[in-house]
C-alpha cells in the first residue's frame, strides 16, 4: 500500500513535467498540473490512510 | 550585491534555530527536556558537517559545475558537481565570485540545521537520539541540497523561463528548500515513530498532552523572528539580488506575517474554548513566518497580513485534522506549522507576488509545479529515506523508555533533577 502512495506521488509529479514539456498554452499546462495534483493528493491520503490502518491492526 | 548586508543577515539566523529549539523543548513533555536540546545540538552538528563534505557539492551554486540532461527540448539541470569536502569555494578573498559561493555557503550551512531540526518537534518524546543523527544526516547530503540545488543553484526549477517560457519557480526565504523539506521530514518521522504511548485510546480517542514549559516556547517566537528576518534578507539578497530598501520591507513583512498569523490563531482558540491557547498562538507566529518567507522581498505589507492571517487559520485548523482525524502525533504542530503553511507562502506568491515580467497566471504555474516537486519528488525521496534508516537503526524508544522518559532512558539524566513535578514521570510504576 506504501509502495503504491509513492508510485502514485511520482506519478503526479510527472504529470506535471510531461505537461510543460508537452503542452504549450497556459490552460491546457495549468489543467494537467491540477491534474498532477490530483494524483498526488491520492498518493498522499493513501499514504495516510496505510499509516491508520496499521496503528488500528497494532492496537 | 550588497554582501556585507547580506553576511550580518546571515549571522542572525542561527537565532531561528534557537527558537525553534525553545519552542520544540517547551513543548515536549518535561521529562524529555534534555534530550529535546541535545537533540537540536546533534541535528546541527551532524547537518552542518555531512551538508559541508558532501551535500555542498550537490547543491552548488550559481556557475558551478552540475550534472545535467537534454530531454524534450529542455535542458534540465537537476543535481550540482562541485568538488566535495567545499573544495571549490574559496576563502581567502581573492575575488568576488568566491566571495559570493562562501555567503552561499555560509548561508546554507545554517539553512540545512533549521531544516534538520524541524522534524524534531514531531518525534518529541519517542525518537532516539542514534536515529536522529541519521535522519538528520540524510537531510544534510541528499534531501536539502537537492531541492536547494533545484531553486537556488541554478536546477531546472530556477530555469522555467528558458526551457518552458514561463516564470522560474521563486522562493525567495527558504520556504520550499527550508520548510516544506523540513515539515515533510517531520510528517515522515510522524508516521515511522508513530503516536507517543497513551496519545490514543483504544478507541482511538487523543488525549491531551500538553507541553512542559510555555514561557520557553513564547520566547523562543521572539527569538524565531530575528533569526527568521536575517534568514529571508541573506536568502532576497544572495539569490534574487535584492536590494537594500527590499530588505527593510523583508523585516517589516516578516514582522506583520508573524503578527497577523499569532493573532489569527489567538482570535480562533478564544472563540473555541474562550481562552486564547498559548502554545496554538505560538505556532500561529511561526507560521505567519513561515508563509511569509518564500515572497518576503516580492509582497506589500497589507499582503503579507493577509498571507500571515491565512496561515495563522490555516494551522489551528490543520493541527486538529492531523491530530483528531489524520491520527498523526506531531506534539509541535511541525507539519502544519512548516509543511503546510510554506506550500500557502508559495502559493500566495503567485497570488500576491509584484513582478516586473511575466502574467500573475503564469508565476501561480511555475509555484504550482515547485510544490507538486516537493510533493511527487521530495516526499517519496524523504520517506523512502526514512524508512530504510528505520531499518538500519529502530526510531521509536521501546517501551521502558516510554514510561521513564527519554532523559532518563537515552542521557541517564533528568532536565530538572531537583524540580520533580510529575512524581510518576520519573519513578517506575
Amino acid at each position: 500500500m506504501k509502495l503504491v502512495a509513492c508510485v502514485l506521488l511520482l506519478s503526479g509529479f510527472f504529470l506535471v513535467l510531461t505537461a510543460l514539456v508537452l503542452l504549450t498554452s497556459i490552460e491546457q499546462r495549468s489543467a494537467f498540473v491540477v491534474a498532477g495534483f490530483a494524483v498526488e493528493a491520492l498518493g498522499l491520503s493513501l499514504l495516510t490512510q496505510s499509516y491508520r490502518t496499521m496503528r488500528r491492526e497494532h492496537r | 550585491m550588497n554582501l556585507e548586508l547580506s553576511l550580518f543577515s546571515i549571522l542572525l539566523v542561527p537565532f531561528a534555530a534557537a527558537g525553534l529549539a525553545l519552542i520544540h523543548q517547551g513543548l515536549g513533555r518535561s521529562r524529555s527536556a534534555a534530550h529535546a536540546m541535545l537533540a537540536t545540538l546533534c541535528a546541527l552538528a551532524v547537518s552542518a558537517i555531512v551538508f559541508v563534505l558532501f551535500g555542498s557539492a550537490w547543491a552548488g551554486s550559481v556557475g558551478a559545475a552540475t550534472h545535467s540532461f537534454t530531454a524534450g527540448g529542455a535542458h534540465w539541470d537537476w543535481l550540482g558537481a562541485a568538488p566535495f569536502f567545499a573544495r571549490g569555494i574559496s576563502f581567502d578573498g581573492a575575488d568576488a565570485a568566491g566571495l559570493s559561493r562562501s555567503l552561499v555557503l555560509c548561508l546554507e550551512l545554517f539553512a540545512v540545521g533549521l531544516a534538520a531540526i524541524i522534524p524534531l518537534s514531531a518525534g518529541a518524546d519517542r525518537w532516539r537520539l542514534g536515529p536522529i543523527c541519521l535522519s538528520s544526516a540524510l537531510l544534510g547530503a541528499v534531501t536539502f541540497p537537492i531541492f536547494a540545488h533545484w531553486v537556488w543553484g541554478a536546477g531546472w526549477l530556477s530555469q522555467l523561463g528558458a526551457n518552458f517560457g514561463i516564470p522560474n519557480f521563486t522562493d525567495a526565504g527558504g520556504a520550499g528548500a527550508i520548510q516544506v523539506v523540513g515539515g515533510l521530514t517531520a510528517l515522515s518521522v510522524a508516521w515511522i515513530a508513530g503516536p507517543r504511548r497513551g496519545k490514543y485510546s483504544d478507541d482511538g480517542i487523543p488525549a491531551a498532552i500538553p507541553g512542559h514549559n510555555i514561557v520557553q516556547v513564547l520566547f523562543g517566537c521572539l527569538l524565531a523572528l530575528v533569526g527568521w528576518i536575517g534568514l529571508d534578507a541573506a536568502a532576497s539578497i544572495l539569490f534574487y539580488g535584492a536590494g537594500l530598501q527590499q530588505v527593510v520591507g523583508v523585516a517589516i513583512n516578516a514582522m506583520l506575517s508573524a503578527s497577523a498569523g499569532c493573532l489569527a490563531a489567538v482570535s480562533i482558540t478564544r472563540s473555541r474554548y474562550h481562552k486564547p491557547d498559548a502554545s496554538l498562538s505560538a505556532n500561529g507566529w511561526i507560521a505567519g513566518l513561515v508563509a511569509g518567507s518564500a515572497s518576503c522581498a516580492m509582497i506589500s505589507p497589507v499582503a503579507a497580513i493577509v498571507i500571515g492571517l491565512v496561515a495563522g487559520v490555516l494551522v489551528t485548523t490543520m493541527i486538529e485534522v492531523f491530530e483528531l482525524r489524520l491520527r498523526v502525533d506531531d506534539p509541535g504542530g511541525a507539519v502544519s506549522v512548516h509543511a503546510l503553511a510554506a506550500i500557502w507562502g508559495l502559493i500566495a506568491l503567485g497570488l500576491f507576488g509584484h513582478f516586473s515580467q511575466g502574467t500573475r497566471g503564469g508565476h501561480l504555474l511555475a509555484q504550482l509545479v515547485g510544490i507538486s516537486a516537493l510533493l511527487g519528488f521530495m516526499l517519496p525521496l524523504i520517506h523512502a529515506g526514512n524508512l530504510l534508516l528505520n531499518r538500519l537503526s529502530t526510531y521509536r524508544v521501546d517501551d521502558d523508555g516510554h514510561w521513564q522518559g527519554m532523559d532518563i532512558r537515552e542521557l541517564g539524566a533528568g532536565a530538572y533533577p531537583e524540580f520533580v513535578i510529575h512524581a510518576d514521570e520519573f519513578v517506575p510504576r
